[in-house]
């Protein structure tokens, strides 16, 4: 992280050098005599007709791109969604209920005792999913961003009978 | 004697300025949640408008299109809300 931080203050001058020296994307269907802004003539075939003088494009501003969210294991998931605060105490258990609900219907899956069908449970997961960043999206962003990019990780646990069979529920 | 009784005064107004928003705060932090476990219950309602407490964990929800809602927590440590007539 440090050097990746280190690395972007080295780089961010070269790059703000290559951006005021760029010059125009030239296109195949753009004008021929458009003058560069190197100042280096080029033959005009009329030269009783120069082109009016185009104004520097706007070099576009450096941008940062927002970090994408890192996935985030299930103890810390649980412990996020215990610490938050985007969701009240009544909420979060109700959300422990369903969370326990689901994990019962994919026990029952894996002991062949129930008559649902993985898309069935990934239907449940996915609506379970939903509440969550429903409730989460508006005052914790960074928790449910964090939870969209785990969204298929979590899945993938419990989609799998062995590694289902590891958790601690 | 007069400067401490007017500290005083201005310590128990300024003490019930923040007492009555926080208060507010709270009921509106509960009317909040009870509005989301009641929607996560799949139960019309909109938005809870009123809160009656009836004990710890336990309450009467009254919402905006007139349903009621006993919500309470049960020893199993289940959220349950039942309709009320």
């Amino acid at each position: 992280m440090r050097l990746a931080r280190v690395s972007l203050l080295l780089l961010l001058p070269l790059l703000v050098v290559a951006c005021a020296r760029r010059e125009p994307a030239t296109s195949d269907s753009g004008p021929a005599n458009v003058p560069t802004p190197t100042g280096i003539q080029q033959p005009a075939a009329t030269p009783a007709a120069p082109a009016p003088p185009i104004p520097a494009e706007p070099v576009p501003p450096v941008v940062k791109a927002p970090a994408p969210a890192r996935p985030l294991d299930l103890n810390t998931l649980e412990t996020q969604l215990k610490e938050t605060k985007a969701i009240g105490l009544f909420t979060k258990i109700t959300l422990k209920n369903q969370v326990d609900d689901l994990l019962g219907q994919f026990r029952r899956y894996y002991q062949g005792k129930a008559k649902l069908t993985l898309k069935d449970l990934r239907r449940s997961y996915d609506l379970l999913m939903m509440k969550v960043l429903t409730l989460l999206q508006d005052e914790d962003q960074r928790l449910a961003s964090a939870i969209v990019a785990s969204r298929e990780a979590i899945w993938r646990l419990l989609a799998n009978e062995k590694t289902f069979a590891t958790l601690q529920v | 004697m007069n400067r401490v009784t007017l500290g005083l005064a201005r310590a128990l107004v300024v003490a019930a300025l923040f007492a009555r928003p926080s208060s507010a705060a709270d009921d509106e932090a509960l009317k909040k949640d009870l509005t989301a476990v009641i929607a996560l219950h799949g139960l019309p309602c909109g938005k809870v408008v009123a809160v009656k407490v009836l004990a710890e964990s336990d309450y009467n929800a009254s919402c905006e299109d007139r349903n009621r809602y006993h919500v309470h927590l049960n020893p199993e440590g289940r959220v349950l809300v039942e309709q009320q007539k």
